[in-house]
Formats: structure tokens, C-alpha cells, sequence
């Protein structure tokens, strides 16, 4: 046969990475099922107590369900087969034939309807280390599979008369299931489990001497609690208590797996103590004997299962994180409320090398304030910013905290970011994660620095299209210059020569050669490669200075411009070069739009007007075509134009400046014809470069 | 060559027309200097009003051809439209074949670039008010 004893269905709800799952040959299975079910059919004829009808703990329930569990559904029927025959040769010819039968009907109902269930619950085999997968397999493997299997097995007793009563081989049924299913099966399931995924537990020195320790301490309490005779010296129930600790300890410390066979142990113990007239089950009749002690061991085992799985999800938690920790690339180090470093990642730990600054060099053990207040002390001021920022974090005054900063590390200069977060707990404390950002922080330098030649080479294609304007307007004080001095140097010739005349001369000479020099000033200032300079500027300023330098620009058009500037403006805090490109780019692009008005109609107005109380208004309005209805809504998108020969990047340009001004740029149509594009700038005090 | 030169019973007498407060005033030194009789105008429109007003008629017209309001090309047109013709020096920064010609079309004798020299202005004034008087 071909088929396979393996190949878990699907994934579990929670625990790890499932490991690769082994290919067992389907003879082999079932020979080793085979074995063990015959074994544990044995057991259970053991503990078969005639009086309650039952076994104290019937072992083939777990061993069947374990198997169904982790076997490939197609060969259930081979599984099932094979309990059933272990089932029939045990106890046939002892009972009757229908007796043994119906027995095994109720036995693979029982072993099916747990299969089932928690197949269908986990999708696949059952992990029992968290607190809801537990609780779901305690119900179906010790309430529901027990109660379907008591109430085929009851019937059967009562079929064949070996009862009066239905509810007594019931109960009796139901509570030997209900034992089997919290202590055996899910032993038994772990096991099986990690021999077909092929896990297997390294054996650590320290482990096996723990467990061989907790088996000493186990078999002592389980002896104190049930082989000894009552002396009358202590309440019959206190001995009970023994093994309690010991398998609370098995929980904590090996797992639902290690609790579990725990557990089996300690209900092995009882029996067998109780079956050779030891220990505190017999001072009632057998049946309530046996009532008890199940009772006892199932009421035991719930909350020790349940220890088990929240020991196994922090375990496994634990694990995740430390794992995160360590796969993560940045360096991440986790301070209590105090500063102190509690734990730090490979990464942190790798870039905490003997040699680095007291800053860098943090860790864990150290106290990370004291580590930043020493570097800061001797002059570093990123050490400094660091010690604020997670102070302030740890006293909760902020969540967060980040900056960014540079630092020579191998010899090169890297970029860092280094955030601290408040970590979410009663206790406090904060997360540091330093990240080397370099290649991003390099891409943003060279992004800001595109950005910047964009802008400057929009702004150099304004001042391309008022060449000519610009060309008059300097020459206008170079007329006025030469007219003056080739007129002083006449009236110098005469005599007598007119002194008071040629001195006003001089004076406007003066007067001229400031206005071309202020002129070149603009210019030279527009045509400029630079950083952004922030700069208090009076808006109306600004607003007349682009007015000057379109002056020739607006009657080579014809355009008549009017400017309404509203008194006692609070200042802007921008870059004026940049604003002066955006106010040119807006009265060129208005001019552009008024090409087709006719003269003497051309009529722009820029106003200016404070808005809300730190707010600026500069508009641009003008009489011309407007905005076609399909653009209003993307004029400021790039390479969008409505100029036959516009590359569409000025406004885009634009809006980029005021928008890094903290401003905004929107154009509307007029109700009476034409555009208006407003720029709405916010006043600050703050950030003034001298 | 100078204004008061033994054909000439007075010193010609030039307009200038120009917006640029500075320029205006330079150039009338300028033109004062060299002996002529200077009237400046801030506007094409503060010249014809003067004209129709006084009837004040200048030898010669130096005009900028570019001013708001009204150009000198503009000023020509109003002249021409009056029946009044005058020697005129424009100042333009446009010297394109095409514009000259259309400068020339409108009765402008002479155009020049600013920044001019005085001896250039002067001998075009002086072209432009001799071909005047040799057209008529």
C-alpha cells in the first residue's frame, strides 16, 4: 500500500512554523498502532472495575483519537479497523460477541467524534499551548466525545443487562473518557504529533536532570498523597495536595506535553493505589471510590492544562519577540522607566563594540540617560537632544521622540534615525531604535537638491521670458547715466561753467547707478543657485518688487496692472527669491492669459490682505480667458498647461514652493470673466535667518 | 555740426516724450546742452493735449516707443490721424527689420537704442529735421 501515515491537514491555530512533516509508510503505522492499542486495551481491562461497568481510564480512547488525528484521513478506516480488532481480541471470547461489538462501535464513535471535531477546530492536530485552543480541546476531547461515547457504551451495558439503571454505566463511561481525554490523549497527541512532524527536543543536560528530578519529586508526592495510611494526624484531603506543586511545575517548565504525562502519571498512581487498598479513595464503596478519584484527577487536571498553555504562550511569545529582536536590522534596545537597558538585539549589540562613545556604546545593564548625559557632558550635542527626547518618553510627557542625526562608524560617515517609544505597560519604559538611514537620507538630499535645480531652472526660464523687459529696464538708468554725464561734461566746458546744474546732475548720476545696480541685484539674486533663506519680508514689498520687475514686461503687453496692498500686513516668513518666482510666474501667467483681451482691456490686479489673524491673501487676478473648466482642478499638476508651448511646470513649481512654505496655491475663475490664483502664505515670527 | 549753424536762424526745438521720469529729464539736459530748445512730456496723451492746447509745434519729436498707455508707434498714429506730421527719433530696444520697417511706414525718421550718445542723438535729430525739410 502507498499511502502514507502523516501529512498533518492543514496549519494549527497558533504556535510555530509548522517543521516538515515525515513520510511514514502506512504498514509500519499501523503495526506500531497496533501495539500500542493492543497495550492500552490491556490497561484498560486493568482498571475495568465490574461494579461501575467501566474502566477507571480507558486508554484505547486516547489512542485511537490521537491517531485519527494525525494520520491522513484516508486511512481512518485502516485505523479503525485495527482499534476495533485490538478491542475484539482482548475481550472476546471473555464477553459475548454483540457485547464486544457494540463496545466498539461506542469506542469508534467515541474516538471519531473527537477526531472530528478537533480536526475540524484546528485543521490538523490540536497544539494545546494557548489558553482558547486548550479550552476548545478540553471540550470536545473531555465533554463531548466522552458523552457521545457513554451514551452508545451505556446502552450497551443496559442492552445486555448488566445494569438496571442507564445513567449509572453513563456517568461511569463518561468520567473514564473524560479522565483519558485531559491526561492521556493529550500525551499521547504531543507525542505522536512530534514524531510525525519530526521534532525533536535536544537533550540539554540541565532539562533531563530537571526532569528526572521532577519524576523523584512526583513519585514522592504521589506516594505521600495516595500509598500512605491515613494516621489520623492530618484531614484525609491535605496529602492530595503533594503532587500539586510538583505538576504545576511540570507545567511551567515542560509544557501541556510534560503536564500531561504528568497528569497520567498521577491518575496511574491513584488507581493503582486505590486498586491495592491504599490512600484516601476508599472510604466510600468502589463505585463512589472511583467517582472520586476520576472527579479528583479530572478537577486536577483542567487548571493544571490550563498553567501549561499560558506557560507555553508567554514561552512562545518570548520566543517570537526575541526573534523579532534579533532578525530585525536596525538596533533596537528596551529600557525600563528608570533608563536602564534591560535587553538589546544582535544588531545593537554588534554596534556597541569596545571603543565607541559612551552614547553608542550602551549596553544592557547600563543605565541609557546616565550613558547619554556622560557623552553629552563632554560636548555631544546629538548625545543631548537624545537624553531630552527619552526622558521626556520615559516620564510619559511624550509618546514618541526622533531625530536624526550623522555619525562616523567604521570609518565612514553614516546617517542614523533614532526613535524612542513609550512602551505600552504598567511598569513604563521605552523602545530605542536606531536605523542607518543613509542611503534614504542621501536619496532625499539628492531629491531636495533636484528639486532645488528645477525650481532654479524654472526660475532662469522666467527671467528668459523677460529678457527683454529686464534688458529695458536696465537700460533706462544706463540712458539716464550717459544722457547726464555727456550733459555735465558740456555744461564743465562752458564758461562759466553752471556748477549748481552739473552737481544735480551728479546726484542723479548716483541715484541712477543704484537703480541699475538694484536691478542687477534682482537679477543676479533670481538667477541664483541656493539654499532656501528665510527671511522676514513685508508682503506688499515682495508684491512690488515683482511688480518692478515686470514693469516693462506689463506695457509691452499692455497690460495695466493695479496693486492693492491692505496696511499693516504681519510679516511673512519665506524665502523671498522663491516667492519672487512665484508671484512672476502668477503675473506672467496672467499676462499670457490676457494675449487675447483686446487694449486698452487688460487689467490685472494683485492685492494683498490678511487673512485670518497669521494669515496672507497675495491674489493674482486678471481679465482674460480663465481656466478651462477640465483644468481648474489639476492646473498645479505638472506638465498640465493650457499655453500651447508651456512645458506645464511652472505653477507645479509653484505650488511645491508655497506648499515647503507651509502655504497654499488654488486658482478659481472669475464670475465676470478672467482667473484669480491666490496664494495664501502663513505669517511667523520663528525660524527668522539674519 | 552744431544746432546753430549759419542755415539756421534759431536753435531747433525738440519734444521729448517719455514715462521715465529720469530718462526725461537727462535727455533734456542733454539736448539743452547742446543748445536746443527742450519740452518734455510725460505721456503721448500729455503731448497731444499740450499740442492741440498751445499749439506749441517742436522742430523735432524724440519719442520712447515703449510707454503704458500709449506707445510711440501709438503717438504716431494720433499725429497722422490729426493731418500733423513731425521728425521723429524714436527710442526702441526692437530694431527687427520688420518692426523698423513698420516704424519707418509710420513716419518715423530716425530710431535709436538707449543708452545713446549725445553726438548720435544730435545728428539724428538733425537728420530727421533736414529730411523734413528737404520732403517739404
Amino acid at each position: 500500500m502507498p499511502s502514507i501515515l502523516a501529512a498533518p491537514r492543514g496549519r494549527v491555530s497558533s504556535g510555530a512554523a509548522e517543521p516538515q512533516a515525515r513520510t511514514i509508510p502506512l504498514e509500519s503505522g499501523l503495526l506500531v498502532f497496533a501495539l500500542i492499542a493492543l497495550f492500552g486495551n490491556e490497561v484498560g481491562a486493568l482498571f475495568r472495575y465490574p461494579a461501575i461497568g467501566s474502566a477507571v481510564l480507558f486508554p484505547p480512547y486516547a489512542v485511537l483519537a490521537a491517531a485519527l488525528l494525525i494520520c491522513s484521513r484516508r486511512d481512518w478506516p485502516w485505523y479503525i479497523l485495527v482499534a476495533a480488532a485490538a478491542h475484539f481480541v482482548t475481550h472476546w471470547p471473555q464477553w459475548g460477541l454483540s457485547w464486544v461489538l457494540l463496545a466498539d462501535v461506542a469506542n469508534i464513535a467515541r474516538a471519531l467524534t473527537a477526531a472530528l471535531l478537533l480536526g475540524w477546530l484546528f485543521r490538523g492536530p490540536p497544539r494545546l499551548d494557548s489558553i482558547g485552543p486548550l479550552l476548545w480541546f478540553v471540550v470536545v476531547a473531555a465533554l463531548v466525545a466522552p458523552a457521545v461515547g457513554a451514551t452508545l457504551g451505556a446502552a450497551n451495558v443496559v442492552l445486555h443487562g448488566a445494569s438496571p439503571t442507564y445513567w449509572r454505566p453513563w456517568g461511569a463511561w463518561f468520567l473514564s473518557n473524560a479522565l483519558t481525554g485531559l491526561t492521556l490523549l493529550p500525551a499521547l497527541l504531543l507525542t505522536f504529533t512530534s514524531v510525525v512532524e519530526g521534532r525533536r527536543e535536544e537533550l540539554v543536560p540541565g532539562r533531563v536532570i530537571e526532569a528526572v528530578l521532577l519524576a523523584a519529586a512526583l513519585t514522592l508526592t504521589c506516594v505521600v498523597a495516595f500509598a500512605l495510611s491515613d494516621t489520623g494526624q492530618f484531614h484525609p484531603a491535605l496529602p492530595l495536595y503533594a503532587p500539586l506543586p510538583v505538576l504545576i511545575w511540570s507545567a511551567l517548565r515542560f509544557g501541556p506535553g510534560g503536564a500531561s504525562v504528568a497528569l497520567t502519571a498521577v491518575a496511574f498512581a491513584a488507581i493503582w493505589s486505590a486498586d491495592r487498598g491504599y490512600g484516601p479513595f476508599l472510604s466510600w464503596s468502589t463505585d463512589d471510590s472511583v467517582l472520586t478519584l476520576q472527579l479528583f484527577v479530572v478537577l486536577t487536571a483542567i487548571p493544571v492544562l490550563c498553567i501549561a498553555a499560558v506557560g507555553s504562550a508567554r514561552r512562545n511569545a518570548i520566543n517570537l519577540y526575541r526573534t523579532l529582536l534579533a532578525s530585525l536590522h536596525d538596533h533596537v534596545a528596551i529600557l525600563d522607566s528608570r533608563g536602564m537597558v534591560l535587553e538589546t538585539n544582535d544588531s545593537w549589540r554588534r554596534f556597541a563594540e569596545p571603543g565607541e562613545d559612551a552614547f553608542h556604546g550602551t549596553r544592557a545593564g547600563d543605565n541609557y540617560l546616565e550613558r547619554c548625559a556622560a557623552a553629552a557632558l563632554r560636548g555631544d550635542l546629538v548625545a543631548l537632544r537624545v537624553l531630552a527626547g527619552t526622558t521626556g518618553v520615559l516620564a510619559r510627557v511624550d509618546r514618541r521622540f526622533e531625530t536624526e542625526y550623522d555619525y562616523d562608524h567604521d570609518g565612514r560617515q553614516d546617517h542614523y534615525l533614532l526613535s524612542v517609544e513609550a512602551l505600552e505597560r504598567s511598569a513604563g519604559g521605552a523602545v530605542v531604535r536606531r536605523a542607518n538611514v543613509t542611503g534614504r537620507h542621501q536619496a532625499q538630499v539628492e531629491i531636495e537638491e533636484q528639486r532645488r535645480e528645477l525650481s532654479h531652472l524654472a526660475r532662469v526660464a522666467v527671467l528668459g521670458q523677460l529678457s527683454g523687459a529686464l534688458a529695458h529696464e536696465l537700460n533706462q538708468p544706463l540712458a539716464s547715466i550717459l544722457a547726464n554725464a555727456e550733459a555735465a561734461r558740456r555744461l564743465l566746458g562752458r564758461e562759466p561753467a553752471d556748477l549748481e546744474e552739473v552737481g544735480a546732475i551728479l546726484d542723479d548720476i548716483v541715484t541712477e547707478d543704484q537703480r541699475a545696480a538694484r536691478v542687477i541685484q534682482r537679477l543676479r539674486a533670481l538667477l541664483k543657485r541656493g539654499e532656501t533663506r528665510l527671511q522676514s519680508v513685508d508682503a506688499g514689498e515682495l508684491l512690488s518688487e515683482s511688480l518692478e520687475l515686470a514693469h516693462a514686461e506689463l506695457i509691452t503687453r499692455g497690460v495695466t496692472a493695479t496693486a492693492v496692498v491692505e496696511p499693516n500686513l504681519p510679516p511673512l516668513v519665506v524665502d523671498r527669491v522663491q516667492l519672487q518666482q512665484v508671484l512672476l510666474n502668477l503675473i506672467l501667467n496672467a499676462c499670457e492669459a490676457m494675449s487675447g483681451t483686446p487694449e486698452p482691456g487688460r487689467k490685472l490686479v494683485l492685492s494683498v490682505r490678511a487673512e485670518a489673524t497669521s494669515d496672507v491673501r497675495i491674489s493674482v487676478r486678471d481679465n482674460g480667458t480663465g481656466i478651462p473648466p477640465a483644468l481648474v482642478d489639476r492646473l498645479f499638476e505638472p506638465f498640465v498647461t493650457t499655453k500651447p508651448e508651456g512645458l506645464g511646470l511652472g505653477l507645479s513649481i509653484s505650488r511645491t514652493i508655497v506648499a515647503a512654505h507651509g502655504g497654499r496655491l488654488w486658482a478659481e475663475n472669475n464670475p465676470g470673466g478672467g482667473a484669480t490664483v491666490h496664494c495664501l502664505l502663513v505669517s511667523r515670527t520663528s525660524g527668522i535667518e539674519q | 555740426m552744431s544746432p546753430q549753424s549759419a542755415v539756421r536762424t534759431r536753435p531747433i526745438s525738440v519734444a521729448i516724450v517719455d514715462d521715465e521720469p529720469s530718462v526725461r529729464i537727462s535727455l533734456r539736459r542733454l539736448c539743452s546742452a547742446f543748445g536746443l530748445t527742450v519740452t518734455t512730456y510725460a505721456s503721448g496723451q500729455e503731448f497731444l493735449d499740450a499740442l492741440e492746447r498751445d499749439g506749441n509745434r517742436p522742430d523735432c519729436l524724440l519719442l520712447d516707443a515703449h510707454m503704458p498707455g500709449m506707445t510711440g508707434l501709438e503717438i504716431q498714429s494720433h499725429l497722422g490721424a490729426r493731418g500733423v506730421r513731425f521728425p521723429t527719433v524714436l527710442f526702441t530696444a526692437d530694431d527687427t527689420p520688420e518692426v523698423q520697417a513698420r516704424y519707418l511706414s509710420s513716419g518715423v525718421a530716425e530710431y535709436l537704442r538707449k543708452p545713446v550718445h549725445g553726438e548720435e542723438l544730435l545728428a539724428a535729430i538733425e537728420r530727421a529735421v533736414d529730411r523734413q525739410k528737404r520732403g517739404g
